[in-house]
């Protein structure tokens, strides 16, 4: 139990103060709560995005991710904890808006105007109109009070820390970018001292063990290790440093084709997709990618996709929206005499 | 098809059955008031079909075939075995003739009554039960077909089961010879398991008589005990007064001539048993004598004319098994025989005399409207001429009136019977010569409550009951023709069978010799012992006399001797208490029955309910979970998805 | 030096379709229900849009586009729902309709009274001038 504690706790803690924030924050009749829900929510936001999504690059991508994702979660959390249903339809709103900029980072900008139009600028004023219609004068028990609110945050974070973990225990590379940091830095070695900056000193080791413990991790986490012919490169005197060098270089490119394989599984080669809907993953990165190039423009692309791949979900989805839209009118109507 | 009797002998038992079945089922809609055609025909091709084997079992047949294998399990086989020798043809013969007389009687009598199909149907399948009886040739068929005539003793007792006495009374026959059968049925299976595991007849006969005189002397008691029961011999003997709720025709023919007598047929083919066995037979006599005597002393003070009928009924049969019982052997006088034909011929002549007197008394039942008090009417030789002679016949016959009548030379074989075997040097000579004392005193006593009935009824000034009405007349042709056959053979088979012996030669040879030569005597004696016969016959005319003078010279003298002997009287007016003291512990039992059912009701019962309860309580666990919120109802499926996760996490 | 990782979109994700979740099962207001679900449904986008992007293909987009399709429908149907709801009851909590559950079962009603609502402020008004304000008669004492 406490083993999985310690392994997972980088996705617990996050989810533990969210937990409490929300709770705090979901609608109740005394208000004496909110500050305090409000500041262990942010707590909880930022060690999410401390100790989760880690990150120490500066570049332009990272910081609007960390944006546009803490909008989206506050977003979230806001439209929660409002009591007014426009807040809390406005709050949506502004949840859509941050996810859509994500969409951009993922380089889909179709789908972000698509969302945009249809959601925030259709279903949510639909909401909007709705909520005018359904007016209740004054204060409202289903506004002013939560559901089980202890339970349902229970649910929710419970299976929020399922979700982390099993990301985690899946898609986690911290390590793995630790242990290809220091065998970059091990292929870019010059001089002697370079390699015993990284390996340590040989004097630290017990004796009759002269392989440094680098090695012995490097053959636990990956297959292909030679740690023989390493040690062997190692123990010569004087130390070749160009082959070692050479010798990473190689284990490097290795190690990265790996990560980059992190997270993509892998569908059988013969599935009868075409070229429109993009390349097959299984196909070889080239050097020194770390993603697929997109075959084509975005909106090219996906329209050309839809009408070959997926012309019969289309069609369907049509219709879909074709019943749905009679079927609406149907339901709601109010059905006066004489009057249709 | 008729030389091999084999070929036709289950005929006899089947086609009553037939009758039964056909007028059971088509009876009540179709036949209707033609519904005793089957029964009548059924019983007359069986009687025909009987005379058939007489006459077979006297040209020399003895065999036995086995019709149908019942059942075989294990080292046990039992199959529906029919056999005839001279015993079963003679019972045969009784059985169905006596039976189709009375059938034809019963149509008659039962003319006007709602259930006349199920009358027929009951009366087929008691000739099915009881000629099926008399022709098994194993023990578990001849106990099958002994709860057959049981079942259809309760069935007829309890015709009129509307009335809660009639209801009452058959469940008491039924439960009082239910008494009997149990010791028949344990002395059956301790036959079976001493005798190799073998139930018929030849087999048994042969291996049970070299038994230690111990088992021997059990098992013939244990057989006796379902001869006590089903033929009404003290203790058991409390159900046939009571069975005369039924109607005139079933006393005649199943409380009269047939099924009371299959207790006397049981034993009387156990003969190879009992006959080496004295003890045994000390005591079957001893039983049987003592119970024609107290049933006598019972029947001198009734006032119902048929619960008069049904004591001397009992103690015919006391006479019967006292005769079976004196078939002791020893030096000199080896009477085995003799005794037991004695007995058998007087169940001949009884199943005749008595039947008349039953159906003559139905007769008079029919005439005065249901009422059978002998106090309500009088005089009725006026007004029921034919049945008068008729019961006249029948009343000399029980009564033993020398010579004329049949009763007298049957009677007189069994007394003489007993005096030898109270002969000095024999075997409980003492016993038996009470018992031939008792059994003479018995023989005065009958002759004066028969007589007695027969005064009451028949003479003094006419009365009759206003039940009667229009009824009061003379029974027509159809209930007259039977009983007039019946008091023929009444007459005549004690004038052809009783001078001349003929009736036990025939059974000597025809079947004793045939089935247990070497329990015979070398000599055959048959002789007539003068003696007894003069003291009988005086005996019985001196009850007529006594019984003439107290009801028609002296009518008042009848009273004065009930006031001089007050408890005397009493004691006999209500059968000795008998009843009464069965009928505590009867009572006993029903309080530990209640018990019992307090028991199965509250505690058998309320641990099955309780149980039962249990998945309802578990409903109500989970019931509240329902309570109609959708939040509620997805929480739980987040919940259960979470948990999910979690565990498989965990792995 | 690593970039965002897919790991990084699937748990902003996850968080969003977890808040949706507890939304969806806490908040009592008909319309904030869905919201919750449409919440729910963003984050399922997301998620799709990630892999797309990190397989290299257009499958994920398609696929949510028809999510986008499906919950516009949706919106339309469940909102017309509400409507007939909120006719029925004249309120949109979820939690008055109970019907479906079992009869012997208590329905469950909020004990709390919902507190008052604030008051309007009442404004001090002058009178409008040319009128006589209106006062009442005081009775001056004649002490």
């Amino acid at each position: 139990m406490f083993d999985f504690l310690w392994e997972y706790w980088a996705a617990l803690f996050p989810a533990a103060l969210g937990f409490a924030g929300i709770y705090l924050l979901l609608p109740r009749l005394d208000r004496q709560y909110r500050l305090l829900g409000a500041a262990l929510g942010g707590a909880g936001l930022l060690a999410a995005g401390w100790f989760l999504v880690e990150n120490d690059a500066v570049l332009p991508e990272t910081i609007l991710f960390y944006a546009f994702s803490a909008l989206a979660i506050l977003g979230g959390g806001l439209m929660l904890a409002q009591h007014n249903p426009v807040h809390a339809a406005l709050s949506f709103a502004l949840v859509v808006l941050s996810t859509c900029g994500l969409f951009l980072l993922l380089a889909a900008p179709f789908l972000m105007a698509a969302t945009i139009i249809v959601y925030a600028g259709a279903i949510v004023v639909t909401f909007l109109f709705v909520i005018m219609l359904a007016q209740q004068a004054g204060l409202t028990s289903a506004d002013q009070r939560s559901r089980e609110p202890f339970l349902a945050c229970l649910a929710g974070f419970v299976l929020l820390t399922a979700l982390l973990c099993v990301l985690q225990k899946n898609y986690d590379t911290h390590k793995f970018d630790a242990l290809l940091a220091k065998i970059q830095e091990l292929a870019q070695a010059k001089t002697e001292k370079d390699v015993k900056r990284v390996l340590g000193d040989p004097a630290d080791r017990p004796p009759g063990n002269m392989s440094p413990p680098l090695f012995a991790e490097l053959e636990k986490s990956f297959v292909d290790f030679d740690r023989g012919k390493a040690d062997l490169l190692l123990i010569q005197t004087p130390m070749p440093v160009a082959k070692l060098a050479t010798f990473f270089q190689d284990f490097e490119e290795q190690v990265q084709r790996a990560r980059n394989q992190v997270g993509a599984l892998q569908p059988a080669a013969d599935l009868p997709l075409s070229s429109f809907s993009g390349l097959p993953p299984n196909k070889e990165l080239a050097k020194g990618k770390v993603r697929h190039e997109m075959p084509a423009r975005n909106v090219a692309g996906l329209g050309r996709a839809l009408f070959t791949d997926y012309l019969l979900a289309v069609e369907l989805a049509g219709t879909l929206l074709l019943v749905a839209s009679i079927g609406a009118i149907a339901i709601a109507a109010r059905h006066r005499e004489g009057l249709r | 098809m008729f030389d091999d009797p084999r070929n036709y002998l289950w005929l006899i038992p089947v086609l009553p059955l037939l009758a039964g079945v056909v007028t059971a089922l088509a009876g009540p809609r179709w036949l209707r008031n033609q519904s005793h055609w089957p029964c009548i025909i059924a019983a007359g091709c069986s009687c025909v079909l009987s005379f058939f084997v007489l006459n077979a079992v006297a040209d020399g047949f003895y065999n036995a075939k086995e019709y149908y294998t019942w059942f075989e399990a294990g080292n046990v086989s039992i199959g529906f075995t029919l056999g005839a020798d001279g015993l079963t043809a003679v019972m045969l013969v009784t059985v169905t003739l006596v039976g189709s007389l009375i059938a034809i009687y019963s149509i008659g009598y039962m003319h006007h009554d709602p259930g006349y199909a199920r009358y027929f149907a009951e009366i087929s399948l008691f000739l099915f039960s009881m000629t099926g009886l008399v022709l098994a040739e194993n023990f578990i068929v001849l106990y099958a077909f002994w709860e057959g005539v049981g079942l259809c003793s309760y069935l007829l007792i309890g015709y009129y089961f509307t009335r809660p006495s009639a209801a009452a009374a058959a469940r008491k026959a039924f439960l009082v010879t239910r008494l009997g059968d149990i010791g028949l049925l344990i002395g059956i299976l301790l036959l079976w398991s001493n005798c190799d595991h073998l139930l018929d007849f030849q087999n048994v006969f042969e291996i049970a008589p070299t038994f230690e005189p111990t088992l021997r002397m059990v098992i013939c008691l244990l057989l006796f005990s379902g001869a006590v029961g089903k033929s009404a011999q003290f203790p058991l003997h409390v159900w046939l007064p009571d069975a005369m709720e039924g109607p005139s025709p079933v006393s005649a023919l199943i409380h009269a001539a047939t099924m009371v007598t299959a207790g006397v047929y049981l034993v009387a083919r156990c003969t190879p048993l009992f006959g080496v066995t004295p003890g045994a037979q000390l005591v079957v006599a001893s039983i049987g004598g003592f119970t024609a005597f107290l049933a006598a002393l019972i029947a001198l003070t009734q006032t119902d004319l048929k619960r008069v009928l049904a004591y001397s009924t009992i103690s015919q049969l006391g006479y019967m098994f006292l005769a079976l019982g004196s078939g002791t052997r020893n030096e000199g006088h080896l009477l085995a025989g003799l005794a037991v034909t004695a007995a058998i011929f007087h169940l001949f002549t009884h199943a005749f005399f008595k039947a008349l007197l039953f159906l003559s008394a139905g007769s008079v039942m029919h005439a005065m409207g249901n009422v059978i008090d002998m106090r309500r009417f009088s005089g009725l030789r006026h007004v029921l001429k034919k049945t008068h002679w008729l019961f006249l016949c029948g009343a000399g016959a029980l009564s033993g009136f020398p010579v004329i009548f049949s009763g007298f030379w049957s009677k007189d074989e069994i007394l003489a019977d007993a005096l030898e075997a109270g002969s000095p040097g024999s075997f409980g000579s003492f016993v038996y010569l009470f018992l031939f004392c008792l059994g003479m005193l018995t023989a005065g006593l009958t002759a004066f409550y028969t007589f007695r009935a027969y005064f009451l009824t028949f003479w003094g000034e006419v009365r009759v009951p206003g039940e009667a009405g229009e009824h009061a007349h003379d029974s027509p042709l159809v209930m007259i023709a039977p009983m007039a056959i019946l008091a023929l053979g009444a007459v005549a088979l004690g004038l052809i069978f009783g001078p001349t012996g003929i009736f036990n030669h025939f059974l000597e040879t025809y079947w004793m010799k045939k089935s247990f030569e070497h329990l015979l005597p070398e000599v055959e004696k048959h002789h007539h012992n003068l003696l007894v016969m003069t003291a009988s016959g005086v005996l019985a005319l001196a009850g007529i006399g006594l019984a003439w003078w107290m009801y028609v010279r002296k009518p008042a003298a009848a009273k004065e001797l009930a006031q001089t002997l007050p408890r005397l009287y009493a004691l006999s007016r209500n059968k000795f208490y008998l009843d009464d003291i069965y009928g505590a512990f009867v009572r006993l039992l029903a309080g530990f029955a209640q018990v019992l059912r307090v028991i199965d009701l509250y505690i058998v019962d309320g641990v099955i309910d309780l149980l039962a309860q249990v998945p309802r309580w578990l409903g109500m666990l989970a019931r509240p979970v329902q309570n109609g919120l959708v939040q509620f109802y997805a929480l739980l499926m987040m919940l259960g998805l979470a948990g999910f996760l979690l565990s498989v996490l965990m792995r | 030096m690593s970039l965002v990782t897919l790991h990084n979109y699937l748990a902003v994700a996850a968080i969003l379709f977890a808040l949706g979740a507890v939304g969806f099962l806490a908040r009592r207001n008909l319309i904030i229900m869905f919201l919750s679900a449409e919440m729910m449904l963003q984050g399922v986008a997301l998620n799709l849009v990630a892999f797309a992007r990190y397989r290299g293909n257009l499958q994920g987009q398609a696929f949510t586009l028809f999510i986008l399709t499906v919950a516009a429908c949706e919106a339309a149907i469940a909102l017309a729902l509400i409507l007939m709801l909120f006719r029925r009851r004249k309120s949109l909590d979820v939690s008055l309709w109970q019907d479906l559950r079992e009869p012997d079962l208590e329905p469950i009603v909020d004990e709390e009274p919902l507190p008052a609502p604030p008051e309007p402020e009442v404004l001090p008004h002058l009178t409008p001038a040319g009128r006589e304000p209106d006062h009442p008669r005081e009775e001056t004492s004649h002490v």
